[in-house]
Formats: C-alpha cells, sequence, structure tokens
C-alpha cells in the first residue's frame, strides 16, 4: 500500500511549499535596496543633532541581544559597555555626541595644562562632583590617581593601561600600587610625569573609561579578589545614572542580571551643575538577549524604545522603506580592509599588492555589506571624522593609480604586474593563495569577491571558510598559521587621535605570535620610523599631519586595500529622540536621548 | 484415537481470509454467486434442543484484488450442550465463520448474509449493543495462542474480573473472588497465589486454563474454541481437551472446537464439520466419519496424520498443493485440483452438499457411493492413493495432480 | 529493584564524571578563545596575560585543572566562575532554571495533551480524511525548522508586531512568583513554537503504536469478552500502546531541560539554552562545563525514572 503513503506525503510536502512561498511573499514585500547613495535625506547621516531642546522624563527601553563584558570603568573597551559606562561615571574628559575631534572637560574643571615640552600633564577637576551611596563624599584627585593606578592590578588587568599610561614614570613596573609618576598635590589637582613627551596622546587617552574615579577605600577590598569584584557585583557611580543598587553599593542581581537584563536610574547624589548632559529620561530598562530580526521588529513598531545591536539588513531595508524617520546611519564608526601578507608569500612584492587594489571591486563589496546605508567606500586608513582623515585626501583618499578606480581597473592591475615582472600581466608563480573568511552572514561573498579579484590577475587563490570564533584565534591572528589575505579585518579607533586607528595593525613592533593584530605582518622600516617619530609629534595638528603622512604611505605601499568606511545604522521608535555618538560608533547616548512625549 | 501431532502448520489462527480494506456495513448481502451448499438446515432433533443454527451464512472481504470468499454459504447445528468439530486448513474459513458468529469480522469490513440463529435470535439482525451482551456472556471464544491473547499488563484475576463485570453488576471483591474459584475449576494448582499474577508468570497450559476460566466466567452455554491446543505441547494438549470435555459436562456448555487436527476432534466431538475453501465438503457424527469418510479431502486429512493403531509402516500421504486462492477458486468442484480421484467432469461441475449415509452424514463429492467405498477400503488398509484409484475404477487421473508439497 | 536502581545511579556518577572529562577535553584541544586572553581584553600584553593565567590557575596541566573542578563540585558544591561574567557558575544557572523548567514542563503538557488524542484518533480513522489530514499536518511542523516557526508565530500573533496581536510576544517572560498571569501568556507563543514539533510526533507515535497493538491477539479477546471499543481502545489498546511513549517523554523532557535553545532565543527567554550557547561564543569554558554537567545530569536521571517507569508500565520487565 504504497500509494497512500505517498500521495500523503505529496500533500504534506506541498502545504509546506505554500506555507513557504507565503512567508517568502509577505517577507519580500519589504522589498529591494535603496539607491547606491543618490537621494539619501540629511536624517540619514547623523549629522546636526540638536543636544539640548529635549523633554524630561519617561523610561526608556533598549534591546541588546549581546551582553556586556565589562561594567568596570578600568575594565571596559567593548562599544556596548561604554554606553553604560559614560551614561553612569564622569570621565575627566569627553566628546559631546556631535563632536569627534575636541574633548570636552567632564570631570576636569578645564582644559589639561602641558609643560615640560610635553613630559608633563596638569588636570584640575571639579570640587562638587559626588560619588553615589553608600560612599557619598565628593570625588577628589586621589580618586583619579588610584582609578589608574588599579588598571595595573592584574585582577584588573586593563589593555590601554600599557599603550597609553605606560610612558608615565614608574609605570612600567607597577603592579597595582601608587605610581611614582603620578601625583596629587591637592584634592582637586592630578599631574603626569612621563618619560618621553607623548602628552597628547596621554591626554587623548583621559577620554576613556579609565579616568573615571574609583574610591580607594571602597574599591581596594574588591580589587584584592581574583578577578576583581569592583564593577562585577559592586560599583559607585558618577555620572547622572547609576545601575541599580542595594545599600551596600551592590547591583548585581539588582541593576545588572547578567545576560538577562540592566536597570538604570537616577543618581541621587548627581548635581547637574557639574554636569553639561542633561539626562532627560528618568530611568532606561535594558534588555539583553532575543533574536534580532524580532527586537528591529518591535523597536520599529513600538513607542518608547531603541535597539542597541546593529539591525538585520531586512530591518534596515524596512525602515529604509516604511519607518524612515527611525532610521540613522551614523559615519566614523571604523573601517574594513584586506590585509595581505607581507612578510612572505606573493604579497611580499609591492607590485603584485598594487595590482590586487586596482583590481579588487571595492564597490561591489560595499553592496554585499548592506549598501550606501551601511558604509561608503574606503580609500585609506584613517576614517571619517578623526583627526587626519582630510588631510589624508578625505573621501577619494590619496591619489595613487591602484585607488582611483572603487570598481576596480583590470588594465592598472596589469600594469603592477608588469610591473612585478609579469609580462603577462598574470602571475606565472606556484604559489597558492590562501584566503580565510567567516562562513556566515555576508562573509562567504565577500571572500568570494576577493577571490575572483586575485584570480584576474593569475594568482592561484583558494578561498577557505571558518567558523567566527576561530577566525581571529587560529588563522588572521596567528602569523605561524601562513595565511595570504584576510578580507574583513578593520579597526575602530579609541578616541579622536589617528595614532589609535594606524599604530596597532601596521607597525612592525606591534607583531605578536597570537592575538595579532598587524594582521599583515606590516614591517616596513620606513613606516615603522615614521609610526615612531609621530609617536612623539606634540600639538593636534601637527600630529593630524604627521599620522596622515603615514596613512598616504600605507596607501602608496598598498600594504592592505581598505574597502569600506562603515556607517552604524541605528533604528528607534517613534516616540524617541535618540541622540547617539559619533565618537562611539554611533551607539546611543542615554544622557542625550529623550522621548518626544514622554 | 489418540492425540496426533498436527501437521506442520504455517500460519496462525487469524489465516483466514484476507486482510479486509475498508469499513463496510454489517449484515448487507452482497450480489452474487449462488452458494454450492443448497438445501436448509440439517435434519436434527427438536428445536428446543438447538442451541445454535447456522443457515446459509456467507462471509466476504472486498479487497483491492477482489472480494475474497471467506465463507461460501455453510449451515450446521449445535445442540445444547453438544460439541461440534469445525476441520479445515488455514484458509477454509472455520475461523471467520466463528468470529461472525459472535461479530467480531465486522471490524474487518466484511459482508455477511444468511442466519445465525441463537436462542431464539438471528444474531446477524440483533443490534451491536445486543450482540455485545451475547458476547463474553452468552457465547463465549478462546484462542489459539494464550500468551498473545491475554493482555500481558493486566493480572490475570484482573482480566477475568473485568469479563464479569461488564455484563452483570457485581462487587469488585465477589467477583475477585469467583475469579479464584473459576481458576480452581479449571485446575490451576494453588489459585489464590495465581490469581493476582500476570499471564508470563503462567505456564502456557496454564495460560490456555486461565482464559477458559475467564470464558466460563458468565456461565457461557455456548464456547468456542479456536484451535485451542495448536500453541500447546502434546501432553499438556491432552489435558487441555479433558478439562473441555469436563466442563461441557458439568456446566452444560456447547463447544464448536475449531482445529485443523482431526486427532483433536476426534476426542471430544460428538459431531464433525469438514471445510474446504469456505464450504462444508462433508458433515457427519464422530463415528460415522472416522469409519467410513465419504470425501476424498477427509480421506486425505485422514491419511495425513499418523495412528497408532493402523498398519504400521505404511506411509503418510500429505495431501498435495496448497489450499486455492479464496477470490479466484477453481472451476467445478474446488477441490479437484489436488483430488487424486479426480474425473474430467469434476474440473466443471459444482458439486452439491448432499446425503450419503444415516444421521446426516453429507458429503458433497460427484463420485458416486460405489467408488468411495472402494477408494476408502484401500486406503484404510494402507493403500496408496494410486491403488485407491484403481480400486474405485478411475483409470486415469483427467487432470494432473498438483504438486506434492508440504501442506500449510 | 533497589539493587538495580542503586547500580544505574552508581554508573550514572561515573558517567557524569566521564562527560565533564569529554568537554574539559573539548575545549582544551580545540582552538576556541584562551580565557585568559578574553579578560585581558584587545591588546592584552603578554605580562598580563601570563598573570592572569597564573590568577585563574590556567598554567597548572590539564589534569590539574580538572582535579580541582570536580573536587571543588564534589566538596563546596562550587561550579567555577564564568570567565566572561565573573559570577558564580552555580549561580547563574539556578537564576536560569526555572525559565527552562517552566518552558519545557508547558510545552511537554502541551503535546501530550494534544498529540495523543489526535494520534488516537487519527488511528481509528485511519486511512479516512480525518487521518490524512492530521498525519499531513504533522509532517508538515515534524519538518518546520524551530527558528522559523517561531519567528512566523511572532509576525503573526505577537501583541507588538503581529498582524493579529492575540498574545504577548518576544522578551515578555516573567518570572512565575513575580507575575503568574503574566508568566502564562509570555509562555503560550513559545509552548505553542517549541511543542509544535513534538506533538507532531508523539501523534504519530501514538498513532503507529496503538495501531500496531490494535493488531495483537488480546484486542481481540478484549472485544470477545464484549467489552464496549472505547474501552477496549483507551484501556486495553493504549495501556499497551503507551509504554514507548513513557519512554520518549522521559528522555524528551530531560533534553529540553538542557537548554531549548532556538526557542528561548527567538523569544528571549532567559534560560539555561541561551546561557550556554552565550558562553560557547564567548569560549566561557565553566559556564559551558556547568550547563553540560546539568544537562547531562537531567539525562542520567530521566533514564533511570524512565526505566523504572517501563518496569513498572510492563510486568513482563523486571530488573534483578
Amino acid at each position: 500500500m504504497t500509494t497512500p503513503i505517498r500521495r500523503r506525503a505529496i500533500v504534506a510536502l506541498a502545504a509546506l511549499f505554500a506555507a513557504a512561498a507565503a512567508l517568502f511573499a509577505f517577507a519580500s514585500s519589504q522589498s529591494t535596496t535603496p539607491a547606491n547613495g543618490a537621494g539619501l535625506k540629511p536624517a540619514l547621516t547623523g549629522a546636526g543633532q540638536n543636544l539640548t531642546n529635549g523633554k524630561r522624563g519617561g523610561v526608556l527601553t533598549a534591546y541588546d541581544s549581546e551582553d556586556f563584558e565589562h561594567l568596570d570603568p578600568g575594565e571596559a573597551y567593548f562599544s556596548l559597555d561604554y554606553e553604560i559606562m559614560y551614561a553612569t561615571q564622569m570621565p575627566l574628559f569627553e566628546y559631546l555626541p556631535n563632536n569627534t575631534t575636541v574633548a570636552t572637560p567632564m570631570l576636569a574643571s578645564g582644559q589639561p595644562v602641558v609643560t615640560d615640552g610635553g613630559k608633563t600633564v596638569t588636570v584640575h577637576i571639579k570640587p562638587n562632583v559626588h560619588f553615589s551611596p553608600p560612599v557619598n563624599r565628593a570625588v577628589t584627585s586621589a580618586d583619579v590617581a588610584y582609578a589608574i593606578e588599579r588598571c595595573a592590578n592584574p585582577n584588573v588587568a586593563n589593555a590601554y593601561f600599557q599603550p597609553y599610561f605606560g610612558n608615565i614614570v614608574g609605570a612600567a613596573k607597577a603592579t597595582g600600587g601608587p605610581i611614582a609618576g603620578i601625583t596629587t598635590p591637592n584634592s582637586t589637582t592630578i599631574v603626569f610625569k612621563l618619560i618621553s613627551p607623548s602628552a597628547d596622546l596621554l591626554i587623548g587617552a583621559l577620554s576613556l573609561p579609565i579616568s573615571m574615579p574609583v574610591p580607594k577605600e571602597y574599591a581596594a577590598p574588591l580589587d584584592a579578589k581574583k578577578p576583581t569584584q569592583y564593577g562585577t557585583s559592586s560599583e559607585v557611580f558618577t555620572g547622572p545614572y547609576m545601575l541599580k543598587s542595594d545599600a551596600t553599593g551592590k547591583f548585581l542581581g539588582l541593576g545588572y542580571q547578567p545576560g538577562k537584563s540592566a536597570t538604570l536610574v537616577r543618581n541621587p547624589n548627581w548635581n547637574p551643575k557639574t554636569d553639561p548632559q542633561p539626562a532627560y529620561l528618568n530611568q532606561i530598562n535594558i534588555n539583553i538577549g532575543g533574536a534580532s530580526q524580532v527586537i528591529g521588529l518591535q523597536v520599529l513598531k513600538g513607542s518608547d524604545a531603541l535597539q542597541n545591536d546593529t539591525p538585520t539588513n531586512a530591518n534596515v531595508q524596512l525602515a529604509y522603506q516604511k519607518y524612515y524617520n527611525q532610521l540613522t546611519a551614523v559615519p566614523g564608526a571604523g573601517d574594513h580592509y584586506v590585509s595581505l601578507n607581507n612578510h612572505q608569500g606573493p604579497f611580499a612584492n609591492v607590485n603584485i599588492r598594487r595590482a590586487a587594489y586596482a583590481a579588487l571591486d571595492r564597490a561591489a563589496l560595499v553592496k554585499i555589506a548592506g549598501g550606501s546605508i551601511v558604509g561608503t567606500v574606503g580609500t585609506h586608513f584613517i576614517t571619517p571624522g578623526s583627526a587626519g582623515y582630510t588631510q589624508a585626501g578625505g573621501d577619494a583618499g590619496p591619489k595613487y593609480p591602484w585607488n582611483e578606480y572603487p570598481n576596480g581597473n583590470l588594465a592598472v592591475a596589469q600594469k603592477y604586474m608588469k610591473a612585478a615582472g609579469y609580462p603577462s600581466g598574470k602571475y606565472t608563480g606556484n604559489a597558492v593563495v590562501k584566503i580565510v573568511e567567516a562562513n556566515n552572514g555576508n562573509s562567504p561573498e565577500e571572500g568570494a569577491v576577493v577571490k575572483n579579484a586575485f584570480a584576474s590577475i593569475g594568482l592561484n587563490a583558494k578561498l577557505i571558510l571558518v567558523d567566527q570564533s576561530v577566525l581571529y584565534a587560529k588563522y588572521c591572528g596567528v602569523p605561524a598559521a601562513e595565511v595570504d589575505a584576510c578580507p574583513s579585518v578593520g579597526w575602530i579607533r579609541d578616541f579622536a587621535d589617528p595614532q589609535t586607528i594606524l599604530q596597532v595593525p601596521f607597525w612592525g613592533k606591534a607583531i605578536t605570535p597570537t592575538n595579532n593584530s598587524n594582521w599583515g605582518q606590516v614591517n616596513d622600516p620606513q613606516i615603522n620610523a615614521a609610526i615612531v617619530k609621530a609617536t612623539n609629534v606634540v600639538g593636534a595638528s601637527a600630529r593630524a599631519a604627521a599620522w596622515a603622512k603615514i596613512d598616504d604611505m600605507l596607501v602608496q605601499k598598498a600594504v592592505a586595500i581598505p574597502w569600506i568606511f562603515d556607517k552604524q545604522p541605528n533604528i528607534e521608535s517613534a516616540n524617541v529622540r535618540g541622540i547617539s555618538d559619533l565618537w562611539d560608533v554611533g551607539e546611543w547616548d542615554y544622557a542625550y536621548t529623550s522621548l518626544k512625549n514622554p | 484415537m489418540s492425540a496426533a501431532e498436527p501437521p506442520m502448520s504455517a500460519g496462525g489462527p487469524t489465516g483466514d481470509g484476507a486482510e479486509a480494506a475498508r469499513h463496510g456495513d454489517a449484515g448487507q448481502a452482497f450480489g452474487a454467486e449462488t452458494p454450492a451448499s443448497a438445501g436448509g438446515p440439517p435434519p436434527a432433533a427438536a428445536s428446543s434442543d438447538r442451541l445454535l443454527s447456522v443457515e446459509d451464512l456467507i462471509v466476504g472481504f472486498p479487497t483491492p484484488d477482489g472480494l475474497v470468499h471467506a465463507v461460501d454459504g455453510i449451515s450446521y447445528n449445535v445442540e445444547r450442550a453438544g460439541s461440534v468439530g469445525i476441520v479445515g486448513e488455514s484458509g477454509s474459513g472455520k475461523t471467520v465463520s466463528a468470529l461472525t458468529l459472535i461479530g467480531l469480522t465486522q471490524t474487518q469490513g466484511a459482508k455477511v448474509s444468511g442466519r445465525i440463529m441463537f436462542d431464539g435470535r438471528d444474531l446477524l439482525k440483533v443490534s451491536k449493543d445486543e450482540l455485545r451482551h451475547i458476547r463474553g456472556n452468552e457465547i463465549a471464544m478462546i484462542f489459539q495462542d494464550p500468551l498473545s491473547s491475554l493482555h500481558p499488563q493486566f493480572r490475570v484475576g484482573a482480566q477475568i474480573v473485568e469479563a464479569m463485570r461488564i455484563h452483570r453488576s457485581i462487587t469488585r471483591s465477589a467477583a475477585h473472588t469467583r475469579a479464584t474459584e473459576l481458576l480452581e475449576l479449571v485446575g490451576i494448582p494453588d489459585p489464590r497465589r495465581r490469581v493476582d499474577q500476570y499471564p508470563h508468570e503462567f505456564s502456557g497450559g496454564m495460560r490456555q486454563r486461565a482464559m477458559i476460566a475467564m470464558a466460563l466466567a458468565n456461565e457461557p452455554k455456548l464456547l468456542i474454541a479456536d484451535e485451542p491446543t495448536t500453541a500447546l505441547d502434546v501432553t499438556v494438549q491432552a489435558q487441555i481437551l479433558a478439562l473441555l470435555e469436563r466442563l461441557r459436562r458439568e456446566l452444560g456448555m456447547a463447544t464448536i472446537m475449531i482445529t485443523h487436527d482431526l486427532g483433536v476432534v476426534a476426542q471430544i466431538a460428538d459431531r464433525i464439520n469438514v471445510m474446504y475453501a469456505g464450504r462444508i465438503v462433508e458433515t457427519a457424527d464422530a463415528r460415522p466419519l472416522f469409519a467410513t469418510p465419504q470425501h476424498p479431502y477427509t480421506w486425505g486429512l485422514l491419511r495425513s496424520i499418523p495412528t497408532l493403531d493402523g498398519p504400521r509402516g505404511i506411509e503418510l500421504v500429505p495431501i498435495p498443493g496448497r489450499p486455492p486462492s479464496l477470490i479466484r477458486r477453481p472451476s467445478g468442484c474446488h477441490f479437484h485440483p489436488r483430488c487424486a480421484y479426480a474425473l474430467p467432469d469434476h474440473a466443471t461441475i459444482d458439486p452439491e452438499l448432499v446425503d450419503v449415509g444415516p444421521d446426516g452424514h453429507r458429503a458433497a463429492c460427484l463420485l458416486d457411493a460405489a467408488q468411495r467405498a472402494a477408494a476408502w477400503a484401500a486406503l484404510s488398509g494402507g493403500g496408496t492413493p494410486e491403488q485407491a484409484r484403481e480400486a474405485a475404477g478411475i483409470a486415469e487421473v483427467a487432470v494432473p495432480v498438483a504438486e506434492t508439497e508440504i501442506v500449510g | 529493584m533497589t539493587g538495580f536502581i542503586v547500580r544505574r545511579l552508581l554508573w550514572g556518577v561515573l558517567l557524569l564524571i566521564l562527560v565533564i572529562a569529554v568537554t574539559f577535553l573539548i575545549f582544551y584541544l580545540l582552538p576556541s578563545v584562551d580565557p585568559a586572553i578574553l579578560r585581558a581584553g584587545r591588546n592584552g600584553s603578554p605580562k598580563v596575560i601570563a598573570e592572569i593565567r597564573r590568577n585563574l590557575g590556567l598554567n597548572h596541566s590539564i589534569i590539574v585543572q580538572f582535579w580541582n573542578y570536580t573536587k571543588e563540585i564534589v566538596l563546596h558544591g562550587n561550579f567555577g566562575y564564568s570567565y566572561y561574567y565573573n559570577d558564580p557558575v552555580g549561580g547563574l544557572i539556578s537564576d536560569r532554571l526555572p525559565a527552562t523548567v517552566s518552558l519545557t514542563v508547558g510545552a511537554a503538557v502541551l503535546w501530550v495533551v494534544v498529540g495523543v488524542p489526535v494520534g488516537i484518533i487519527s488511528a481509528i480513522k485511519r486511512r479516512t480524511f480525518i487521518d490524512r489530514v492530521s498525519m499531513g499536518t504533522a509532517l508538515v511542523f515534524v519538518s518546520a525548522p524551530v527558528f522559523w516557526l517561531g519567528l512566523i508565530v511572532l509576525y503573526l500573533f505577537a501583541s507588538d508586531i503581529g498582524r493579529f496581536p492575540f498574545f504577548p510576544g518576544s522578551g515578555s517572560y516573567v518570572g512565575l512568583t513575580v507575575n503568574p498571569v503574566k508568566w502564562f501568556e509570555s509562555l503560550i507563543l513559545p509552548w505553542m513554537v517549541l511543542s509544535a514539533t513534538s506533538t507532531a510526533i508523539y501523534a504519530r507515535l501514538v498513532r503507529g503504536s496503538l495501531l500496531q497493538v490494535m493488531g495483537e491477539d488480546y484486542i481481540r479477546t478484549a472485544r470477545a469478552k464484549g467489552l464496549p471499543e472505547r474501552t477496549v481502545i483507551l484501556k486495553h489498546g493504549m495501556r499497551s500502546a503507551i509504554t514507548p511513549l513513557v519512554t520518549v517523554l522521559g528522555l524528551d523532557i530531560a533534553s529540553l531541560l538542557g537548554g531549548a535553545i532556538l526557542t528561548e532565543g527567538v523569544f528571549d527567554i532567559p534560560g539555561i539554552g541561551r546561557l550556554n550557547i552565550d558562553a560557547i561564543g564567548h569560549g566561557d569554558v565553566t559556564i559551558v562545563q556547568g550547563t553540560v554537567l546539568v544537562a547531562s545530569i537531567f539525562i542520567i536521571v530521566a533514564n533511570i525514572i524512565v526505566d523504572i517507569a517501563y518496569a513498572f508500565l510492563d510486568p513482563r520487565v523486571r530488573y534483578e
């Protein structure tokens, strides 16, 4: 009796197809990609945010599908963590949401004073900023000193301490105790003494969460635990909001339930006169977890919510079509490039690198990533909004033949192959070029475009797709793996100074055997020398010029192929007047966001 | 006659008839072939003694391959406290006819016609509920494999109690006590312990006794036993048969014994019906059947079992060939392809069941009495079918006999 | 029987240790993020990373680490600390368990209550229109991926984003003790989605099992006793047909208690499944070890319970 069974199966399959077709029709009624750049209305560019005319009151709901990594100012570096940190603590300096180059004094009472040829930095702080309960007292300079010193404590282990504060006298040997080069002559003054004149770098770093004050009497016992419990279970706050805590300052289980939720309430000890931030909202409820597609819809159709993750492409398109005023795309969210192995293999030859650069259709990669809403074609390495961007050529970038054609130009590519010693314009050697990419999302498609570009100049290219979790741990971040190209490496700046964008990925001394972020193993003596020199240049505009020159050199030597300047798309509900931080990859800023009708 | 080894038997008790396909209405006559056995019920004793009278029972199963003529117009009687045997191979229709008596073939989509007069009522015409009240109550049935016929997950006592409580109001404890008594009645030792055990804790013979006990729970007037001893070994077989006999006498209960084994039937049946291909081909009281069988099929059955009191050294003669398809039956006499004595005529004429001896001894065979007597004389003396044929004066076999096979 | 239970429990403990060992080994051998690097963040200097490794005990041999870990659990009930969250793992798990239990138990009730009767009816009315429709629908649900089904259900019925806003949508889960009514409402859609596949499977299972049982001789005996058909099917038939179901049910529930990852993800329910998947993504070994351990305990216990239940259900099965 096989007939009834077969018939039943066919009926069921037909039903399944019908259901799938119905869903597909429903889903694709939210249709196509928008035009490439032309006709993008101003609201989408994220510029010109008005910071001061919000209405006070109301409760905001925020959705994160990922959880925070660190809520301790001494450890936080993840952009999602920054959202909480900057809403609940006062760093010495901070950028305004719509400014990416000049930091405004927050805890500091004015601009820092640089003396002694750039080797001494003096900062004064406001006298009437208070800690939240149970500490309550006013913040002193000693608290800022302790905040920085504890970063050398292995129980805290801040990654930025070494690169940005390592140049302070006595910092190299520090393990959490007082540092000789940090002194506090009085309760509102802190003085840094540097070994070499890297004052600008230090000042830039004072806008990082590291400078947020930490009371030693409260935190030291917590810092003695391995790992520290400050910022893990308990914390005190200086900003307009705080994580909801109990009377002892413990927020774990109350204001933060790992993997589930976080709640920000007003800090009772916050003094609005000391803080330019308006802090309109009364409370922020953060919901952790869930699927990004669903969250996006909930936010778009809801009223008082915003989404903290990058929305899915489908939701970005939907917002562009139907909820236009709820969508922003913030520039300066970083860049992505194809790293090329400068150390060995075919790409050790500069002309082959130039040929690959010229052959690559960078515009196609941008289209795959989501089109003009998510970014513009990359033409060099300093990102828009950072110092040195314009000096390095702005949107069009340095003028070199291989950089002139965003869609790729095979003729130019062949010219450089010939210069590399291949008269036919195509590679004739035996080497196999290994491209390693992630196997999820848009990555495989992007990898394929890169592979085609390499193939067009005769390279024997192999595309290997691996799980995202091992992409860096096992391949791109491990020199010994001998990977020739990683198409989707990228960088986000730490603060406005261009050193934070260019140094680690392109300096020879930054190469490490594991967890390497100089993915191309770039070790050019000229570039190395220029970098060392530029780290010691004093003065913002001089530094911008020096690093712009390095950016130019990077393109001239085609050490890697930049392909996108990222824009961060954000969506919010209809009743939300969200303000995002241009200097923090467009993350929402709770201290400036308000509800249209609270 | 002593107990005999059953011939090698494949297939289980429900081998009769094909798997039916569609639901059908019970009791609807379906158009068709006129049944071969004409004539009404056999003349017999006064009706008040007659418990069961089956008249022209026809059961067919429609299948995609055609209509299965499982039971093709049979008629027989069972007296009160009488004992009737129905004998035949698998596929002869014996089990189907029994199941139809109590209305259990309806679940297989059968088309049934005829009359089943039980104690004054036509079982084919009563309502479903009424039939259900008769079933397990006035007519009880036991089956071939007692291990698979008892629910493995209920205690034996509980299953007997259930049989009682369905048909009458009786308290659980009273029913439990009665169940224990029943187990004792059927000869199970230590009944008080046994009543609360599970079927798998009983031996084969004890299980069959327990099934009998369950069947007796409501003091039925008629007990139908479908191959009750086939799954048991020889010594136990004898005990069970003796038990059934004893119960019949003590309780005044009629029995219908369905089997393929003439040896079994020989021990306890007063009257024997031989079935082939859905019909009764010979019916007689027990003694005349064994002394002067009048149908070649019956001869084949008798000569295919070893007997202790027959001549020594004679060969067993199995019946060649296999039971016919009940969808497309052989033309003429349905038995003729396997009959060693068939004449050319027999392929076209369908014999009727006619009187061939006293006391309602009837058979459906086209040979005449003299031929039959001569043939049987030769066979019962130990002769081969060829010799019997010669003795009967049948020169040659018009239709080649089917290849000898182990009969299933 | 007691001897049997004791022996199974002992084997269970041995099995648990084996499971922990294998989990340890997997994370040790397969490439994932070194926990010390995770703690150190970007640009961790080698000195800092080495210090962290020492703090976390990562510089010991794998055997010593394993021994310490097991000792902590057995003696102190301490499941260690999450590398990522810095919180005690035991606390994280016990915090997530109620949500997963709510989800699992509710779904199980639903799929049994719906699936079994559908299966029985299909068996009784086999090959009729009802049977074909219900088994065809069952086939669709068995084939439908849970995540897809969850999204469809949300797009259709969620009160915030659905076309027919009936039920609370993703992210509306609250604990039972917090607000029983909202707890129940928020679980309606997830229960439907999580039980859809299983309802279909159980309906087909019951149908098949019952059909097979209905062909058994003892069913014929039951009818021959004069029992009404309903009793024959529901008492005699189902009594036998239910046994394979119990086995499967126990194991299904146990494996779901380890975390219904996809359902928890789509509906944003803070259960063990999500905890587990987040931890895997972060390379947070201690959490994963904890959740694997808990899931294994559930399955081992469920196995033992199911075996015991089987012995009760079917007297032919007895353990020495």
